[in-house]
């Protein structure tokens, strides 16, 4: 079985336009998630812009706060509800930071979408298996409720999402969610549980095996930190997964977005051009111990 | 059209007529270096002494920095003007053959997928005047990569110095259009052209300077892993990053912006593979270690840019190796793989 990824066409671009002016948008909400993750709900101020634009789920953009910088994130909702955007952030830089001091109301520039997008074709009829750790769940969450609000054309659905401990869990309203709707296995694991955890202790890669889906007709897609997509792919390929059946999304610095500025190339890939969004056997054919 | 010539002595006046619909940039003197300036006026004495310019052509369409948008926050919120680059045209007088090649080569990138606005609309308005090598430096070695010192499929209009006189001769048609305007030139003699075929031909014999290309990628590829080979390449190396400042196809950028109360400017600026921090993410760094970073920046123009986009992006311009204070040499650590 084979699911193929497409190559960003740049698209996006309308004839004329300069790719690096960002749109201006504004803060509509900011939902704190963890200790160090924010989630942004953020809108056009043009109506306009608005109905021009689309995406797909795993693209991504470049955000910036007016006089401090740009950051590269996914779009972290849904093209299938359009009503607003949503981008999450891990506070770690001098970008990120003033991005965690917006507020309702405030505005950003925005320019996008980036990259290539999960193979919403070639999932059809199949069974999906979601694996998130940490904050590497936004990506999925966008592909996930894009999959829920079309759910009668795939197969099964399993969610794993994992966080360090209770207080790391991000996107608890989805994780509710997906927990209550009886058309989704729902598994919530944490590394370390505290005195209130009731859930389940334990990495995502063993729990993962625990949950045992069946590699049959099934294609894994799955983000988080380098470390647990290392063992989360070893355990897929344990429970018989092919290569072609797993589907990741890379993350590696990048400035332009848009395969020019040089920096997020692992060999001659270049994954805000090529990717973000790679199956497991071209992530193996990259030639470079740089990844 | 054949050949057309100009005393030297005369150049003055041609440029002269050039300058009145172009901004004519050539090569001048600046702080003891050589650099590509507009003309002055009077000057055209850089026949007697012009090599190359330390700083390459890419600098005139990608500059080292470069204002891209300002931003400004008003009543109604953040307000963008775009900062293109103005329209009148120029004319680079003076490029050498391996500077033209070089910018069809980053034209390739800057063109991919998503067009970059800013190098293009440069592109766009410029004409490309070049000036055949006559004396190469020791450090060249553009025969290599199959340019020669009196290339000419790159450049618009191909000038040639021999000996009282500059010949010139029209390559494509925007350079065609523009010499059957000027006044001041005059029709070239066959003993001038073949004169000029000549010294071209001697010239790209004066090239001593090779770089090994036979078998590249696959030798590349399989000595990718070897850790003890760019170790060792890369051990007087001082990351300084001069070699991808002064190259001619190295167009790694950075993108930050400036700011003062409530308005400010993106601003776009040469950035170098050769430093830790552009790779570096807040967790990890995949190009940490120097000789990572070395190992990127020969893959990336030996193996990365032939598999992208079919050509090296390298033109034997043999400014790394002018400019490196420690004597790194890109054909000695190319033919040692």
């Amino acid at each position: 079985m084979m699911v193929a990824v497409e190559k960003d066409k740049g698209d996006s671009l309308m004839e004329g336009d300069n790719v690096y002016i960002p749109h201006v948008m504004k803060i509509e909400k900011v939902i704190e998630e963890t200790q160090n993750i924010k989630t942004f709900h953020f809108n056009f101020k043009d109506e306009t812009q608005k109905a021009q634009f689309s995406f797909k789920s795993g693209q991504f953009a470049e955000y910036s706060v007016f006089g401090v910088g740009e950051a590269t994130f996914c779009i972290s909702s849904s093209p299938t509800r359009m009503d607003h955007l949503e981008f999450s952030v891990m506070r770690v830089g001098k970008v990120t930071q003033a991005i965690h001091e917006l507020q309702e109301g405030d505005e950003i520039g925005f320019r996008g979408p980036y990259g290539n997008w999960f193979p919403l074709d070639s999932i059809q009829g199949k069974n999906l298996v979601f694996v998130g750790g940490g904050i590497g769940l936004a990506p999925l969450r966008s592909l996930i409720w894009n999959v829920l609000d079309n759910r009668d054309i795939y197969k099964d659905i399993v969610i794993l999402y994992g966080a360090r401990s209770p207080a790391d869990l991000s996107f608890k309203y989805d994780l509710e969610a997906w927990d209550k709707d009886d058309r989704v296995n729902m598994y919530t694991t944490v590394d370390r549980g505290d005195e209130s955890w009731t859930g389940r202790v334990g990495l995502i890669p063993p729990v993962l095996e625990e949950i045992g889906p069946s590699p049959e007709n099934t294609v894994a897609i799955t983000c988080g930190p380098p470390i647990m997509i290392k063992f989360t792919l070893q355990s897929l390929e344990k429970l018989g997964f092919t290569h072609d059946q797993i589907i990741t999304t890379l993350e590696m610095r990048m400035k332009c977005g848009i395969g020019k500025c040089g920096r997020c190339n692992i060999g001659n890939i270049y994954v805000c051009k090529d990717g973000p969004v790679f199956t497991y056997s071209q992530i193996r054919n990259f030639l470079s111990d740089e990844f | 059209m054949g050949y057309k010539k100009i005393k030297k002595d005369q150049l003055n006046t041609f440029l002269s007529e050039l300058s009145k619909d172009y901004t004519v940039v050539l090569p001048s003197r600046s702080g003891g270096q050589v650099v590509f300036a507009p003309w002055d006026g009077k000057n055209t004495d850089f026949l007697d002494w012009y090599k190359n310019t330390i700083i390459p052509p890419k600098a005139l369409f990608f500059p080292p920095v470069e204002e891209m948008f300002r931003f400004r926050k008003g009543e109604e919120g953040y307000e963008i003007e775009e900062l293109m680059p103005d329209k009148r045209q120029q004319i680079i007088f003076g490029i050498r053959p391996c500077d033209a090649r070089a910018l069809k080569i980053i034209d390739m990138l800057f063109a991919d997928t998503y067009k970059d606005p800013y190098y293009l609309r440069r592109r766009e308005n410029s004409l490309l005047v070049g000036l055949s090598c006559n004396e190469p430096c020791d450090t060249c070695f553009c025969a290599s990569l199959d340019i020669s010192p009196g290339q000419s499929e790159d450049v618009d209009i191909l000038c040639t110095d021999v000996s009282d006189n500059l010949l010139i001769e029209a390559i494509s048609e925007k350079g065609s259009n523009l010499l059957s305007e000027m006044s001041g030139l005059s029709d070239a003699g066959s003993e001038e052209e073949s004169k000029a075929k000549e010294m071209r031909k001697s010239a790209k014999e004066k090239i001593a300077r090779q770089i090994n290309l036979s078998g590249l990628q696959e030798k590349m590829r399989s000595n990718f892993e070897n850790r003890e080979y760019w170790e060792k390449a890369s051990k007087k190396c001082m990351a300084c990053g001069i070699c991808t400042y002064v190259c001619p196809t190295c167009h790694c950028f950075d993108i930050n912006d400036e700011n003062r109360k409530k308005e400010g400017k993106r601003v776009r600026s040469w950035d170098s593979c050769k430093f830790p921090l552009f790779t570096r993410m807040p967790m990890e760094n995949p190009r940490h270690e120097k000789w990572r970073r070395m190992r990127q920046r020969y893959h990336h123009k030996f193996e990365y840019y032939p598999m992208n986009f079919g050509t090296i992006a390298c033109t034997g311009c043999g400014r790394c190796i002018r400019e490196c204070p420690v004597n790194v040499d890109v054909t000695e650590i190319i033919g040692g793989i």
